[in-house]
């Protein structure tokens, strides 16, 4: 720790705490925690930015101070991880050259980009147009190849972007599943060819249009150059071919999946490089020895892990915030997500010092949460303890909006254990508890259980303001955080303190496909992933967003849209993908058991 | 819950008349109340197992006995006690067979349920229950009215099972008087112990409930007396809390309609409390004496909800509960502070035991505004 960032932390920390003394009567063992790290000092812990770095300082010196070590072996708590925490095009270019030996030659944003995935290379080949580049699965038994008949090897395939626009819901629907376009990166290699082009073609929202660079935390290239055009690049390779850009994809359009690909009689040169500006987040990571007279089995996996992210999303610059014109651009601060969490983690090692436990329990706060789970997957990937030597882990992630006294245990399916233990535990904490099967979670457990780890994630679920600079302390119920750490410590009290580990059931992840990448309007809902009941309940509405000016609201279930039926989240983002932006849909939902409809007109999505 | 109703599988094939009911008119529009009126801090109490339900309280309020489907090899309900001071659970019957309705005994460290364990078939019975699940079918959902169903106590200290019925026919919804001295209970014996008409026999194939009468008898079994001889299924006995009366559910002869009855403890002063004309069951009187908590299916056919009705019937029931699905099995606890009931509102078709902090106050409140019931006596 540098000497000024010290000077720093100790007032900040002087300062948070007689503030929070005056406010609260009675000591929550949650709430200084909370208070200083979605403080505006800490400028929303961006993953690698001063705040996360102030945030890890703060969180290894409450950890300390609770009696938690750093890890045998090392000598302090921060575990270091390389990110990508941006990516620009680093001057990708594109030449043509036609059958008759003229060249004509692109460069600049609106004309050729490397797509945030591409290998960086400098490659020459023929063009072939692959139509929109899809490939389904044999598996799927739908009979659909953008490369049947189609010699692409060692050739630049030229492709769509998104897929049909005029076929039928359901061919749509599937196809949109294939569209994403790594995957479509990924079946142009592995059919043999050497670089990727894509254009928006003229028929499609966006006509002729580069792809903004999007953010990827991906380390590398994905192993195929790869770019996208603008229109006039893609009607000149088009130069000499027997039909248009536009007349060629009306055909595709009508998903018939028998409409032939066919060679260009154009060739090209493209460089490709994409600037990739690597930076440093920081996990912190610490343990409580377990009681040094007590033996556990030896097949009993000698630590427990219990872990929530600390970072948040900075003032929202990078892809997920949903602030609104109004707040674009300030501090994101996240006090629910997952300043909560951490909170809750600090109290319950704090608490976990004072008791004895058969099995040593880690502490770990995830930086790279945020931007795709980073941190954690660094640590499962090169973890400082072996899996096979860690009994579960339990992940806290928003949990400090309890509503109706509702907590979400989700992963209750990935150890046949976990319901006894979560049935005791919460007999005295008296939650009204909403156990979901699912370990497949958008949050740090998901790593752990990929690892093949029993895992429980606990969360108060979404709200209004999620993922906007309003998720602020002062909304944070301090009393029932309280009591969630106190359930917690019995839950990792059972499994600390059982003889054999939890066994493990591998879960099969959910059969969807459903990604956001084909997913081009935004419909202003949020979801409420505490309740598995039939239907997508919303935890609320985006503010002026096409839910709210439908008419929608909190606790509405919406049980179809546009004609598809929806059971789960996942039957939403899938009918979110048939969707046209500023096409009124029908949406028909229950408000208090009572079945209504209403027009919800989808919003662009950029 | 199945057996203290029948309950989903003879009535979705009739919904044409359950939609009827729903239309059936009120004396005047309820006052609007919220389920947070009544209940507050709202708590899931089991999560282990299939299913759970039927949770009904020790006298000290400490402990609650219920039936779950938890263990791995039985498919059927076992019975077990959850300590509410500790969470600890331990189950109170032999492991096989099928058990129902438990209840503890006041003053005595006994607790009484209705099992079939006693049958040589029982473990046969859960094998072929497991491998019809694992072929991957589905059947709708009915309870068996086993006839080997028998009433047993188990006495916690020593772990002895006694025996206290011996009778062919469904023997189960046992509760015991405030006492502990006595047991009132549901017995279709009727049934099997004298020659049916051939149109009888016919009904106990299709639905012996039919024949289902309540009975009492002394806590170590003997005295065994008929209180009820209506047609149609009368069950789910208890006493009220001075022991003075007999709180019933009486289905009439098609299974549909159920209202709440009460009567004296020697059958006498036979009293109708309500009159939803829809399925009206599972009552249990709060610890006060003044008012009845119940579960009706009056709002739709399955959306089961939670009422309370004065304890004469005189008004018109107040609705409790406002969830999706069932809601059913109300037993207010010693104190009358707390409701443990049955419910399906966590999702899925099968249901938990739930606990809430019950506000008596704002109880009798409401039943002093609610209007009185129309046609009443």
């Amino acid at each position: 720790m540098g000497q000024f960032m010290k000077r720093i932390l100790i007032a900040v920390l002087l300062l948070s705490t007689s503030v929070g003394a005056q406010q609260t009567a009675v000591a929550s063992r949650t709430r200084a925690a909370v208070e200083f790290l979605a403080s505006d000092r800490l400028e929303g812990r961006d993953t690698g930015s001063p705040g996360e770095r102030l945030a890890g300082e703060y969180i290894a010196m409450q950890l300390a101070r609770a009696g938690a070590k750093p890890l045998p072996g090392h000598r302090d708590m921060f575990m270091p991880f390389e990110f990508t925490a941006g990516t620009r095009d680093g001057g990708s270019n594109l030449t043509i050259r036609g059958a008759g030996g003229a060249s004509q030659a692109f460069r600049g944003g609106e004309q050729v980009q490397a797509l945030s995935f591409s290998d960086d290379a400098t490659i020459s080949g023929a063009v072939v147009f692959a139509g929109y580049g899809l490939v389904v699965p044999e598996s799927q038994d739908f009979g659909y190849d953008s490369y049947a008949g189609l010699d692409v090897k060692d050739k630049i395939v030229l492709v769509l972007h998104y897929f049909p626009e005029d076929t039928d819901a359901k061919t749509k629907a599937t196809l949109a599943r294939y569209s994403d376009l790594r995957y479509k990166a990924l079946a142009a290699r592995q059919r043999g060819a050497k670089g990727l082009l894509l254009v928006t073609g003229p028929r499609s929202p966006n006509a002729g249009q580069t792809l903004r660079m999007t953010f990827d935390t991906a380390l590398s290239g994905s192993g195929i150059p790869a770019a996208t055009i603008g229109g006039a690049v893609a009607n000149a390779l088009f130069a000499g071919a027997p039909k248009t850009l536009a007349a060629a994809q009306e055909e595709f359009d009508s998903g018939n999946p028998h409409v032939p690909g066919f060679a260009l009689a154009t060739s090209v040169d493209l460089a490709t490089k994409v600037v990739r500006e690597k930076q440093t987040g920081r996990n912190v990571v610490a343990y409580l020895p377990a009681d040094p007279g007590a033996r556990i089995p030896d097949a009993g996996r000698p630590w427990v892990i219990v872990g929530a992210h600390y970072d948040h999303l900075g003032h929202g610059t990078r892809g997920t915030s949903l602030a609104d014109k109004t707040e674009a651009g300030q501090i994101h601060h996240g006090a629910d997500d997952n300043a909560s969490g951490t909170a809750a983690v600090l109290a319950i090692a704090e608490t976990l010092a004072r008791q004895r436990m058969r099995r040593n329990v880690m502490f770990a706060l995830w930086s790279g949460e945020e931007i795709g789970l980073v941190g954690s997957n660094a640590f499962v990937t090169s973890p400082p303890v072996p899996m096979t030597q860690v009994a579960a882990y339990l992940n806290f992630d928003m949990v400090g909006r309890m509503q109706n006294n509702r907590l979400a245990a989700d992963g209750v399916a990935s150890s046949p254990a976990w319901s006894r233990m979560l049935e005791r535990a919460n007999v005295a904490a008296g939650f009204d508890l909403a156990t979901n099967p699912d370990p497949y979670q958008p949050t740090d457990s998901s790593n752990f259980n990929q690892a093949g780890l029993p895992t429980l994630f606990f969360t108060t679920g979404s709200h209004t303001d999620y993922h906007r600079p309003s998720d602020t302390a002062d909304k944070i119920d301090y009393d029932d955080l309280d009591r969630i750490v106190d359930f917690a410590v019995a839950v990792i009290q059972s499994v600390a303190n059982v003889d054999m580990a939890p066994e493990f059931t591998k879960v099969d992840p959910p059969q969807t496909g459903a990604t956001l990448a084909g997913v081009r309007v935004t419909t202003g809902t949020i979801p409420d992933y505490t309740t598995d009941a039939k239907g997508l309940m919303l935890a609320g509405v985006v503010g002026g967003g096409p839910a709210e000016k439908a008419g929608l609201m909190k606790g509405d279930v919406i049980i179809e849209i546009a004609g598809q039926s929806i059971t789960n989240i996942y039957d939403y983002t899938f009918a979110l993908e048939l969707l046209k932006a500023d096409t009124p849909v029908k949406v028909v939902f229950t408000r208090n058991g009572e079945r209504r409809e209403v027009q919800l007109i989808p919003a662009g999505r950029r | 819950m199945k057996k203290r109703i029948l309950l989903t599988a003879a009535l979705l094939a009739i919904w044409s008349v359950g939609a009827s009911l729903q239309t059936r008119p009120t004396a005047a529009a309820p006052v609007a109340n919220r389920e947070s009126d009544f209940l507050t801090r709202i708590r899931r109490l089991t999560v282990e197992g299939r299913r759970a339900g039927e949770g009904y309280w020790a006298p000290d309020g400490k402990r609650l006995v219920f039936q779950s489907e938890r263990e791995p090899g039985n498919p059927f309900y076992q019975i077990y006690a959850l300590d509410l001071t500790t969470g600890d659970t331990k189950r109170i019957s032999p492991g096989y067979g099928k058990t129902t309705c438990s209840f503890f005994r006041p003053g005595s460290d006994e607790i009484e349920f209705a099992s079939t364990h006693h049958d040589p078939k029982s473990k046969q019975y859960q094998q072929e229950e497991l491998d019809f699940r694992a072929s991957g079918k589905t059947r709708r959902y009915s309870w068996d009215y086993d006839p080997e169903f028998e009433i047993y106590t188990y006495a916690e200290k020593t772990g002895k099972y006694t025996r206290l019925t011996n009778a062919r026919g469904y023997d189960a919804e046992g509760s015991y008087s405030p006492d502990g001295q006595w047991i009132a209970f549901t017995s279709m014996r009727d049934a099997y112990n004298r020659p049916l008409s051939a149109e009888e026999q016919k009904q106990l194939e299709v639905d012996p409930s039919y024949f289902a009468e309540i009975y009492i008898m002394r806590a170590d079994g003997s005295g065994q007396r008929r209180l009820t001889s209506v047609p149609g299924y009368d069950g789910g006995p208890f006493f009220s809390p001075d022991g003075k009366r007999i709180i019933w559910r009486r289905f009439d002869t098609s299974g549909l309609i159920a209202n709440v009855f009460t009567m004296n403890p020697d059958g006498s002063d036979v009293r109708q409390i309500t009159d939803f004309g829809a399925m009206s069951w599972a009552p249990y009187i709060h610890p006060s004496g003044q008012y009845i908590l119940f579960a009706s299916n009056k709002l739709g056919f399955e959306n089961f909800e939670v009422y309370l009705v004065d304890i004469d019937g005189k008004k018109e029931p107040v609705r409790v509960t406002y969830a999706d699905g069932f809601d059913g099995l109300p037993v207010p606890s010693p104190d009358g502070r707390q409701v443990a009931w049955t419910s399906t509102r966590a999702g899925g078709s099968d249901g938990q035991i739930f606990l809430a902090q019950w506000n008596h106050e704002k109880a009798l409140e409401a039943l002093r505004a609610a209007p009185l019931r129309v046609g009443v006596r």
